[in-house]
């Protein structure tokens, strides 16, 4: 058996880490511009978004966990004789998987027996999490870590993850849309579509109307999955829109006629800062067992 | 007839297949692209006019032309490109040409008989909604904006009167007008007769 570990950017609630047995490495957040704090722990993502919703003149920013946060967490299990995999953000969006990956040469002069595997999920938030559920699934079933690690490599190969947002405020906050897109394509109504290429977020289209784009969403999901739904790991996700998130999921599971076993995530401040409260995503990608001959 | 208005039928013709062609394509930069050579054809077009004619009743067609064509072809970098820069210089860009239009349709409203100004006021928000139409998300806003701008240029019975101001006949103008029309028409029978895709395009795993 060998011990998953993954940052806080696979949004996974409290409760499915405890029951999963997997370590979670905090992101930091600062929202006074002094203090950062640990996401999920100093914090909670719902405070984190009443506060970014609250105050509109707030930009926080976020930082990844630093090599010593992974030693930290890596040290108790090497010490146990276990061996690692760590799953991380996507490189392009953070430094993550360098601390991971730092950290893991530092520990590894004192546990040269062991081994420590790091990835770079190319992904964020619940794409992340369905790699890292995926993994779970083949730790579970008893797979060696090498073997994991490699079916792990597959399925990031697939996953996709949709974010749809209510407003552009955020983005231009962040600096992906200039002002003039962000003023026109509010006065326009204009609901942009954001989606994970390479592991770069990219904008695949935007839509007029705030019902219009669920549906819009629901039809595109249809057409992709339909002809191999019971391959696929789903997930929605969002950022203080339960409702919407739930209701959404429903319909989504009585179009593709299957159920969706993941719950409706909160998605935590890492791509959440940059979309905003208001955002919904959807994320899939194949299961494991597509994979294994 | 002498060589340069045989030369501006030539033309006109060659326009015609490209604004045709450039309203069967969904893709937007390959959209802009077809349409920009549509316009730089449309503006040849009445420079062979002019050669033939004289320069003096085709310059502010001319003007009229080289604005679509620049126009078209600066959107179509940009949505080729499609960065956040690029699509923020695109609506500046927009914006600009919005101006430009709604300055050249004010005055030709001002200047225009009075009898006629309502087509004048009718050009003017046919040719923002086009621009405006265009550069929106989708497929449908620019074809059903570029079907109004083209009735009231052919209500017009010349393409561009709004901006020149006196009536004539002007039967290839007309006919680009129409390849437009007739182009959206054959676009949604294709459309309905397609089965249904989604306007959404997500990957598969």
């Amino acid at each position: 058996m060998f011990q998953l570990i993954s940052d806080g950017g696979c949004d996974f609630t409290k409760e499915e880490v405890q029951k999963h047995n997997i370590d979670i490495i905090p992101f930091y957040v600062m929202l006074d511009g002094n203090t950062y704090l640990k996401e999920g722990v100093d914090i909670t993502k719902d405070e984190y978004f009443k506060r970014l919703k609250e105050d509109k003149n707030l930009f926080p920013k976020t930082a990844q966990p630093n090599p010593q946060d992974y030693v930290d967490i890596y040290t108790p299990h090497l010490k146990a004789g276990k061996d690692i995999i760590s799953l991380t953000i996507s490189s392009k969006f953070s430094g993550t998987y360098n601390s991971a990956t730092l950290a893991a040469s530092m520990v590894k002069e004192d546990y040269p027996d062991r081994t420590i595997i790091v990835i770079d999920s190319l992904n964020c938030a619940i794409g992340q999490g369905l790699i890292l559920k995926e993994m779970i699934k083949m730790r579970d079933k008893g797979f060696s870590i090498t073997k994991t690690a490699e079916l792990a490599e597959e399925i990031i190969k697939t996953v996709k993850i949709y974010f749809s947002l209510d407003t552009l405020e955020y983005l231009k906050k962040g600096g992906r849309v200039g002002p003039t897109t962000a003023l026109v394509g509010g006065l326009l109504g204009l609901r942009p579509i954001l989606h994970i290429v390479d592991g770069a977020v990219e904008q695949l289209d935007s839509v007029r109307g705030k019902d219009r784009v669920l549906a819009l969403i629901e039809e595109g999901i249809v057409a992709a999955l339909k002809d191999e739904v019971q391959n696929i790991n789903l997930s929605v996700g969002h950022i203080l829109r339960e409702e919407d998130a739930v209701n959404f999921k429903a319909s989504l599971e009585k179009s593709l006629g299957t159920k969706i076993e993941n719950p409706v995530v909160e998605v935590g401040a890492t791509i959440g800062t940059h979309a905003g409260p208001g955002a919904l995503a959807i994320a899939y990608c194949k299961k494991y067992e597509t994979f294994v001959k | 007839m002498n060589n340069w208005f045989i030369l501006a039928q030539v033309l006109g013709v060659i326009t015609i297949i490209f604004e045709f062609t450039s309203y069967q394509i969904k893709n937007k930069s390959k959209y802009f692209l077809t349409t920009g050579i549509g316009s730089f054809f449309w503006l040849t077009m009445f420079f062979s006019v002019g050669m033939a004619t004289g320069m003096d009743t085709q310059i502010s067609l001319m003007v009229a032309a080289s604005y679509s064509t620049v126009r078209n072809l600066v959107f179509w970098k940009i949505f080729a490109k499609n960065t956040p820069q690029s699509k923020e210089i695109g609506l500046n860009f927009l914006l600009i040409m919005i101006g430009v239009a709604l300055v050249a349709g004010v005055l030709s409203i001002i200047n225009a008989p009075e009898q006629v100004r309502w087509l004048h006021t009718l050009g003017m928000i046919a040719a923002l909604s086009f621009v405006i139409g265009q550069y929106l998300p989708g497929v449908h806003y620019v074809r059903i904006t570029v079907t109004f701008y083209a009735i009231i240029v052919i209500l017009t019975q010349t393409p561009l009167n709004i901006l020149y101001g006196d009536f004539r006949w002007n039967i290839m103008g007309i006919a680009i007008e129409v390849a437009k029309i007739v182009s959206v028409i054959v676009f949604y029978i294709r459309f309905s007769k397609n089965p249904k895709q989604p306007q959404l395009q997500f990957a598969k795993p």
